[in-house]
């Protein structure tokens, strides 16, 4: 349980991370490019570490399906629809939804089984989790736009 | 309401990313399924760029080096991901991400790091991310 823990707070830290950076490229270039560029440099950083730890083998695919060629196409429609939601919402709102919406569906797919993976059966104190860390999120959001707003009075002040 | 409905399926879309990265670790191994995303992801998102003829690559130069690094993270966060996620399941996975990345976020308000502009804590803060901590705990019982 710990290690799995420990590797997801890696991964949540680098994600943290990426968001500051690309946000700063964002800055000077737009959603397209910097997308494509994120993915690029994904692509090569993936390549480069695979041949590291894996050598010729990271090409001896086999166990290939038709569906995991199209699967990179739903990064597109993660940037399409949080773009899109925090251009017609305000950042706080929609990245709260964001959120709150990735931890339900990650409840009910580990309910269901989903993808052939192991199902992780549902019980309600999973639910009160979920509901706890969602709670926490959209004050931790909100109390981010109470600066923003404060920030703004000020300003016109 | 467009904008909630585009909220909720990306919201929905990063989880099916994960479990979907996950499945194809699985069948073919994790380095390579982070090769073969990222790089189907890249044609189509190099594509769009030509479609909406978006020419603002060119202003990569103007950006620190450093911020344009930024991508090279997603192979880490894939293979922790997917690793996570194998060992510990979907929910708990997401929920521990989500909490590192937000305290990540937050020190670099707090701090003024990469130069973004310095925030005040507020009390919310600490409750906030107290409170997903206790989510995670509850979670993991």
């Amino acid at each position: 349980m710990i290690v799995g823990i420990l590797f997801a707070l890696v991964g949540g830290a680098l994600v943290g991370l990426q968001n500051i950076f690309n946000s700063k490229v964002n800055e000077k270039a737009h959603s397209w490019a910097t997308t494509m560029l994120v993915l690029a440099l994904g692509f090569l950083a993936s390549l480069i570490l695979g041949i590291i730890f894996e050598g010729a083998s990271l090409f001896h695919v086999t166990h290939m399906k038709t569906w995991y060629y199209f699967s990179g196409l739903i990064g597109v429609g993660v940037v399409t629809c949080v773009t899109q939601g925090v251009k017609r919402l305000s950042p706080t709102i929609a990245i709260s939804i964001v959120l709150t919406a990735q931890l339900i569906s990650a409840l009910i797919l580990d309910s269901l089984g989903s993808f052939g993976l192991a199902k992780v059966p549902f019980t309600w104190s999973k639910l009160i989790g979920v509901l706890v860390v969602i709670v926490g999120i959209v004050l931790f959001k909100v109390s981010d736009a109470h600066e923003e707003v404060s920030k703004s009075v000020k300003q016109s002040a | 309401m467009k904008g909630i409905l585009f909220a909720i399926l990306g919201g929905i879309c990063i989880t099916v990313q994960g479990v979907a990265n996950s499945q194809i670790g699985a069948g073919i191994g994790t380095w390579q399924a982070a090769t073969l995303t990222q790089f189907t992801g890249f044609v189509a998102a190099f594509i769009l760029m030509l479609l909406f003829r978006d020419n603002s690559w060119k202003r990569f130069k103007d950006v620190k080096p450093l911020y344009l690094m930024g991508g090279t993270f997603a192979a880490i966060v894939i293979f922790s991901n997917v690793t996570a996620i194998h060992l510990i399941g979907i929910t708990i996975s997401i929920s521990a991400l989500l909490i590192a990345q937000l305290a990540i976020a937050f020190l670099t308000d707090r701090f003024g790091w990469f130069e973004v502009e310095k925030k005040k804590m507020r009390p919310g803060h600490f409750v906030g991310i107290g409170l997903m901590m206790l989510g995670v705990l509850i979670l993991s019982m």
